[in-house]
């Protein structure tokens, strides 16, 4: 019975487990690839060198702002040599098309919608391009799944406090004839319940410690090739705080535990 | 000590067991409860430990009026008012004293009260030698004198039996009833709810009889049976 009520904790503190580390390790990755994405300001050609260079560090005084790097014409004109090398032969361009330009990075992606439209407002700047329906629809996505995220989380927790609830109190029931006798010599209700308590948090941290010990395995072992054959994923970038993990996992435990547990107890107590 | 104005209790179901009670009893005395099953003798005992709570009225125990009492309170009194009941309700798998003991250490008590306490309450009652046995092992006589050491141990002011010779035999009803005697005398008072007419007649302490839940009639130096006197039909 005590094994049965361990073990639907630990499938519980489990499914917990996989689902935050998951949710961590997506919105790490949405974090650092958003990151990445550049804001791309296109000067009007009547704009010149200071003037340009003026805007640049106009930018870089936002706060939101982590890097500018203003690239003239000809620098620009030179990079687009190097990435088409071989493909086309930019001999064949007698002028510069391309403007002055500044490239801009921010520190928070959510920043970045606004932070293109403030610059957009500037004097001297012709276009601000960013990936917008990627950063939009990535935005998107995180929320979802951090609302998602609490929902399960709500509905796994509260199961594991029903399933301890339930055991403990069957460990109530056969115990009542002692508890019976322990209130008639005059124990205080605290005195009753504390050994039931002690219970359920054991339970509780013991189903904890046994899904942390899967995942654990898992982690070490299944991970790496799962990294592996999704290599397109810069998974390194998204370093999920292990420790902090499975110190939440096993604080969710004992609190379920002992909550399930003074839930019983307080219900045999009513009088 | 014990004090009840006005007392009824009517259980969920309808019944009423105690109608308009006034009583007063006190300390030091030594009172027989009686009246055939279902008159309400067990059920004015539950108001006395707060097991239950009239329906009406109140009820006061050492000058506190312990109806109204804050639930966190009640172990407290309960640590004031020892109860023995008929079925000794001993812990089967704990010895005599570790019975005993029991009622000290749920309340909080060091080792070293432990230590103290439980063999005077034994030597009282007249188990010492048989601390180490296990309820099982002892006869019916032993096991009500284990339940009362265990009642005892916190020195209450108030003992209240509820047929505590209902399981035994007449040769240790007698010596329940004069260990309870002796009880009394050292101050303790006794409330003993009881069929035993024999007990009763041979005592001759105060006798209140309850009838359909209300006091018939309240004797200082009472008989089983209302005015019978020497001669009863009953006893030989």
């Amino acid at each position: 019975m005590q094994i049965t009520a361990i073990a639907t904790v630990a499938v519980t503190i489990f499914m917990l487990g996989a689902f935050l580390f998951t949710r961590e390790t997506v919105a790490k990755l949405s974090t650092d690839l958003l990151s990445r994405i550049e804001i791309s300001v296109f000067l009007s050609d009547k704009v010149d060198d200071a003037h340009a260079r003026a805007l640049a560090e106009q930018i870089k005084s936002d706060p939101r702002v982590l890097i500018v790097t203003y690239v003239p014409k000809a620098e620009g004109l030179r990079q687009l040599r190097e990435r088409l090398q071989g493909q086309i032969d930019t001999s064949l361009l007698t002028m510069n098309p391309l403007p002055n330009a500044i490239r801009i990075r921010v520190k928070n992606p959510d920043n970045v919608p606004a932070v293109a439209r403030s610059i957009q407002r500037m004097s001297g700047v012709a276009t601000v391009e960013y990936a917008q329906d990627a950063v939009t629809k990535v935005l998107r996505l995180t929320d979802t799944l951090s609302r998602l995220g609490l929902g399960m989380i709500l509905v796994l927790v509260f199961a594991a406090a029903v399933i301890i609830s339930n055991t403990i109190r069957l460990t109530v029931f056969a115990r009542r004839r002692e508890i019976a006798i322990m209130q008639l010599v005059g124990a205080t209700n605290g005195y009753v319940r504390a050994p039931f308590l002690a219970e359920g948090f054991l339970t509780g941290t013991l189903g904890a410690l046994v899904a942390i010990l899967i995942l654990g395995v898992l982690h070490a072992e299944v991970l790496p090739k799962i990294t592996q054959t999704l290599s397109f994923i810069p998974f390194a970038s998204a370093p999920v705080d292990v420790s902090r993990l499975v110190l939440e996992l096993l604080g969710a435990g004992a609190i379920v535990g002992v909550f399930g547990a003074w839930v019983s107890v307080s219900r045999y107590l009513r009088v | 000590m014990i004090r009840l104005r006005g007392v009824s209790l009517t259980y969920p179901n309808g019944v009423r067991a105690l109608d308009n009670l006034n009583l007063e009893i006190e300390k030091g005395s030594f009172v027989f409860l009686i009246g055939s099953s279902g008159t309400g003798k067990s059920s004015l005992l539950r108001l006395l430990y707060r097991e239950r709570v009239p329906s009406e009225g109140e009820v006061y125990v050492d000058g506190v009026r312990i109806d109204t009492m804050k639930r966190s309170k009640v172990p407290y009194l309960r640590r004031n008012v020892g109860v023995v009941f008929q079925d000794f309700k001993l812990l089967a798998d704990k010895t005599v004293w570790e019975n005993v003991a029991f009622a000290l250490q749920v309340t909080g008590a060091s080792t070293k009260d432990v230590r103290r306490q439980v063999p005077r309450c034994l030597e009282l009652v007249g188990l010492s030698h048989k601390s180490r046995m296990f309820p099982h092992e002892l006869a019916g006589g032993e096991q009500q004198r284990a339940a009362i050491a265990r009642a005892l141990v916190n020195n209450p002011k108030i003992l209240l039996c509820d047929e505590p010779t209902g399981n035994l035999d007449p040769a240790t009803t007698s010596e329940i009833m004069e260990l309870l005697l002796r009880i009394n005398l050292k101050g303790t008072t006794i409330l003993v709810a009881t069929h035993n007419q024999a007990v009763v007649d041979r005592m001759r302490r105060r006798v209140i009889r309850l009838e359909n839940g209300r006091i018939h009639s309240d004797e200082e130096r009472g008989y089983y049976f209302l005015g019978l006197g020497q001669s009863s039909v009953l006893s030989g």
